[in-house]
């Protein structure tokens, strides 16, 4: 009784928070709706039994990727306006499919039966009173599903490639250290201790002085403001020129439409 | 009277709201007069006196804060998204009461034993980012939003770490359950063995808690206080009060996952005779001590540089220890079996 | 646990790794060549593991090796090799030559190889998440371009649409059978007298699944903007592997689990094929930019091949895996002229372009017009005998509607090809191209005598692909 009061809660909030997930006008409030729904999952997850991947939920896709969506949409200036034009348009359309799609569902649903020989197909884990659910995940993941779960690594592998071969940008701005350089570093090498006279200020010795090479010390070579960039930029410069004085060449590898 | 507590509805309910309090009052008192102590300590480390006009030793001074801020007017900036800015401090506060469900005090002494606590543990503090980001976007501020983003990019960096350094300890233990690790540690504290990690976690627990020499989310010195800039009064009280309590859970972790929760360091008379949560206490206490400590001793992190230390120091450091202790913990035969 | 049946696979992944690893370590922008030159290797090695690796399954019946995985994974390297080898110039060229390049290809051809080999149906979807994957990322390789940006986001929301559908028919399999395993599925569709409509929902979203990943009609849309958009030999490529690995799982399921209920999923592949042929035909004529109109021809093509599916017998699926062999190497030698179209070292792509190029360059217009006859399918080149042999097998199997449909739009298509082929001789010409780099005439020459000379090999492709087809309908 108490489980299926639960269960109805959870159930009717998810569903809620997914429809205010498409219908919030607010993409921030859109997350956060979608973050109400991971939650609510993940209580229908505890309600069956599966502790670890209710917990599992909540810290991979709440604890991350949500976190990480959040930071996207506050920090992206959407147009609001510009983003609904199509709406009214497309509407009918959308709204058509999906219909169609629930009555498909819905048909299906309702005469929902399983295969009439279930019990003659083997199945790889049989349920187990004493085992926990985190242990049979852990012996099915490891054991049977092995060549899918490092499969699914490769696919992890290949997404992190992607993000940093599609992102990765060499800034000619950026300023990076070479750190174990930096942390050798004494002070008697970067730092020159001056006798100034008193009430005489430092103007008559320069200023305050600061060892030229102290930046190119610790700098990775060729990054910003190094003795290789300033080569680097000066022969740029050069080049640049040329290309002034001779506009055919133009930019390469531009399709011609 | 055990009776009315264990087979009645309301018996039960009530059971576990006093459970609750029994933890919560402790709780918000320690976090009260944590706020004391690191003015206390950081004013000895530093040769000054620190609060001592409120009553004697300036014990009283925790209440006068209290009160003050209480009295205050809330501050609302215009432009600012009302609810979120009002729900952000309330859900850093909870998600810091919350997680002390599953923190057992002694042998099954916890108001909930479940069996994937530390999982529990995990996810309550991998949300505490969303207090932080959204207070920081509701606010309609500049230095707000800055520092949020920062705290939202730190604070997942270093779960990271803070994961796979659980997994090696889950790895010796066989459990995920928060009552079977402490167990697990009757021979030896996990953080002679595993003292590497003992020290990663220490340091990402700093950084996950936003405390220095990683409290760049609030950095004063360029962003005026981060992602509360605009918080006044019950609502910055509530902020407060949800990071010292995270200071706590930190505390309480560290205690259960290295430093063996409710059981005295030798198992002989003296140590016996004081109870464990006793025990707990005191570790707990001793790791907020060195939270201050640290405070006092180190500046603050460059927001490159602690980025480094989280995905290039701590993270393959963390990720090789996990692969070495299961390969240690295979050769020796000493990996417990997954009954758990 | 018999590890060894996926050792081409676990080479190729570790090779993966290595190659990773050795272009970290490089310095940056010189990279891509030797990683390039390994990636072959690794292909060539791989290709070799494949073709003596045993029968068998492995891993918890996850994982099968048998006829048709081992036909399916050596014409997936083939095409990927290929189309590496014609990337290695133009992708300096086109200022992309970095070394995730090639080790995107071998990551996406591993997945394509583990399609082939799926045992389950979650060895299916996690192998063609690895192969779409790599291929998003390289449709969007040339990231400062904004046409390389649309094709790689465009190709990315609509395969994740067409993944997730995927995963919901799996779903609904799942919940009728309560296994993913192609032999308990199969089971359980045998040993069920009734089958209840979840179960033909299921079925019919994992056809809308694979079916968007071959671009059949109607779930094309993508296909002409992704193939302009893209780098020319990732182009080239997506037109090889991925289509042969989607080709392979689509005949597996439906020859396997689905086997026994042919008669219920039929009409629905003779509809889609039939769509995409006159589709692929009609399309293409009004088109000007010839990545476009490869991509209208690829659907036709798919169109075709599918005919042999939809015969839903052993000798129909040798006609398509016939099909698939000459589609291969035409397509990949079209794509090598097209990315020899180069004009004072920037790449063109419009029709008119090669106009005059009979007079320019000869050798390349004989190869281009070679691959444009063979595509519309004249004899005695190679897409004639595909052609030839899917057909047959549709009027053996009574489907003379299907054959007959195939046959006019084979007519129509013939008249966009062969345009090109008149553009080049006879229009007036425009100045020249520039010379083409040594690798891609390799490839062109090469597919250039492969599809002239097929007739020479067709015996041992198709005895090949009979061995295959009954290790389906055994």
């Amino acid at each position: 009784m108490m489980t299926q009061i639960v269960f109805y809660v959870f159930a009717a909030v998810l569903v809620l928070s997914a429809t205010m997930v498409v219908c919030a006008r607010n993409p921030v409030h859109s997350v956060l709706f979608l973050i109400l729904a991971f939650f609510n999952a993940a209580g229908l997850f505890l309600i069956a039994g599966a502790e670890f991947l209710a917990m599992t939920l909540v810290i991979v896709y709440v604890g991350a990727v949500a976190v990480l969506f959040l930071f996207v949409v506050m920090m992206l200036d959407v147009r609001f306006a510009q983003m609904r034009e199509g709406v009214q348009r497309y509407a009918p359309i959308g709204a058509a499919v999906g219909g169609v799609l629930l009555v498909e569902l819905i048909m299906a649903f309702t005469h929902w039966r399983v295969a009439g020989n279930i019990g003659q197909i083997t199945h790889l884990v049989p349920s187990s009173p004493t085992r926990t659910n985190t242990a049979a995940l852990g012996d099915v993941l490891y054991t049977h599903y092995i060549f899918l779960f490092q499969t699914c690594a490769l696919v992890l592998l290949v997404a992190m490639i992607g993000a940093i071969v599609l992102t990765l940008r060499d800034r000619p701005t950026g300023r990076r250290q070479n750190i174990d350089r930096q942390h050798d570093r004494i002070p008697q090498e970067s730092l020159e201790m001056l006798q100034v006279p008193l009430g005489a200020g430092v103007a008559a010795q320069g200023g305050f002085l600061r060892p030229h090479d102290s930046y190119d010390v610790a700098a990775v070579p060729g990054t910003y403001g190094t003795e290789a960039w300033r080569a680097r930029e000066a022969a740029e410069q050069t080049q640049t020129a040329l290309v002034v004085i001779t506009p055919a060449q133009g930019a390469k590898g531009q399709d011609d439409e | 009277m055990a009776d009315f507590f264990f087979h009645t509805v309301i018996g039960q309910i009530l059971l576990i709201v006093l459970e609750s309090l029994a933890v919560l009052v402790p709780l918000l008192l320690g976090v009260a007069y944590l706020t004391l102590a690191e003015r206390k300590v950081m004013a000895a480390m530093q040769l000054r006196k620190g609060p001592n006009v409120n009553g004697p030793f300036g014990v009283l001074q925790a209440f006068a804060d209290a009160i003050k801020m209480l009295t205050k007017e809330t501050v609302i900036p215009s432009g600012a998204n009302r609810m979120l800015f009002l729900f952000a401090p309330f859900l850093t506060f909870s998600l810091a009461m919350v997680a002390w469900a599953v923190i057992p005090t002694g042998n099954g002494l916890a108001i909930a034993n479940i069996n994937v606590g530390v999982l529990y543990l995990l996810a309550i503090s991998s949300l505490g980012v969303y207090g932080i980001l959204i207070a920081g976007w509701a606010s309609n501020s500049k230095y707000a939003f800055l520092g949020g983003l920062r705290s939202a990019a730190q604070m997942v960096s270093y779960e990271v770490s803070i994961g796979l350094v659980i997994v090696s300890v889950l790895l010796a233990v066989g459990s995920l359950n928060l009552n079977d690790i402490v167990l697990a540690q009757r021979h030896v504290w996990f953080c002679l063995p595993m003292f590497p990690m003992f020290i990663v976690f220490f340091i990402s627990a700093l950084a996950e808690t936003n405390r220095a020499p990683f409290d760049l989310p609030e950095g004063e010195s360029e962003l005026v206080a981060g992602f509360f800039v605009e918080y006044s009064a019950l609502a910055f009280g509530l902020f407060f009060l949800g990071e010292y309590a995270n200071m706590f859970l930190m505390s309480g972790m560290v205690s259960i996952l290295f430093l063996g929760g409710w059981l005295p360091p030798l198992g002989i008379a003296p140590f016996t005779w004081i109870p464990g949560p006793l025990w707990l206490i005191a570790k707990i206490l001793f790791c907020l001590f060195v939270f201050i400590w640290v405070r006092a001793t180190f500046p603050r992190y460059r927001y490159d540089q602690l980025m480094r230390l989280g995905w290039k120091v701590f993270l393959p450091f963390s990720l090789a220890w996990m692969v070495l202790s299961a390969g240690f913990l295979m050769v020796t035969g000493l990996l417990p079996g997954g009954a758990g | 646990m018999n590890w060894t049946l996926a050792l081409p696979e676990i080479v190729l992944a570790l090779s993966g790794l290595a190659i990773l690893l050795a272009g970290v370590m490089q310095k940056r922008g010189q990279a891509f060549f030797s990683c390039a030159m390994m990636t072959l290797l690794a292909f060539v090695v791989t290709g070799v593991l494949v073709v003596i690796s045993p029968d068998g399954t492995g891993y918890s019946h996850v994982f099968i090796n048998d006829g048709f995985a081992r036909f399916m994974k050596v014409l997936s390297l083939t095409g990927a090799a290929l189309s590496l080898v014609l990337s290695v110039g133009y992708a300096r060229e086109m200022e992309i030559d970095k070394f995730e390049f090639p080790v995107l290809i071998l990551f996406s051809t591993l997945g394509a190889m583990i399609m082939a080999s799926s045992g389950n149906l979650m060895t299916l979807f996690v192998g063609l998440e690895l192969s779409s994957l790599s291929i998003y990322i390289l449709c969007a390789f040339a990231r400062d371009r904004v046409g390389a940006a649309e094709a790689g986001l465009k190709y990315f929301v609509l395969g994740s649409l067409a993944s997730g559908i995927l995963l919901y028919g799996i779903s609904l399999a799942y919940g009728f059978a309560g296994t993913l395993e192609y032999a308990g599925l199969q089971q359980a569709v045998r040993g069920s007298a009734v089958l209840p409509a979840g179960l033909m929902v299921g079925i019919v979203f994992v056809l809308v699944g694979l079916c968007f990943k071959l671009s059949m009609v109607p779930f094309h849309m993508w296909t002409p903007d992704v193939y302009q958009g893209a780098p020319t030999s990732v182009t080239a490529y997506m037109a090889g592997a991925p289509k042969i690995a989607a080709f392979a799982v689509l005949l597996r399921v439906m020859a396997g689990p689905f086997g026994s209920m042919t008669p219920q999923w039929q009409l629905l592949i003779e509809v889609v094929s039939a769509l995409s042929m006159v589709f692929g035909s009609l399309a293409a004529i009004p088109q000007g930019n010839i990545k476009r109109l490869m991509a209208y021809s690829s659907i036709g093509h798919m169109g075709y091949a599918m005919i042999g599916m939809a015969a839903g017998t052993a000798e129909g699926t040798r006609g398509t895996l016939v099909y698939l062999v000459t589609y291969l190497f035409m397509n990949v030698g079209a794509f090598a002229g097209i990315v020899a179209m180069r004009r004072n070292g920037r790449a063109v792509t419009r029709i008119s372009d090669l106009a005059g190029l009979g007079r320019t360059d000869p050798g390349m217009a004989l190869a281009m017009a070679i691959f444009m006859f063979s595509m519309a399918g004249a004899p005695p080149l190679a897409g004639f005998f595909g052609k030839l042999m899917v057909f047959y097998a549709a009027i053996n199997a009574h489907l003379y509607a299907l054959a007959a449909i195939g046959i006019v739009s084979s007519v129509i298509g013939a008249y966009y090809y062969i345009r090109i082929v008149k553009v080049m001789f006879f229009d007036t010409a425009v100045p020249a191209l520039d010379r083409s780099p040594v690798s891609v005439s390799f490839v062109s020459v090469g597919m250039g005598l492969v599809t002239v000379f097929f007739v020479v090999g067709l015996g041992p492709v198709a005895t090949a692909a009979q061995a295959a087809a009954s290790a389906l309908f055994r």
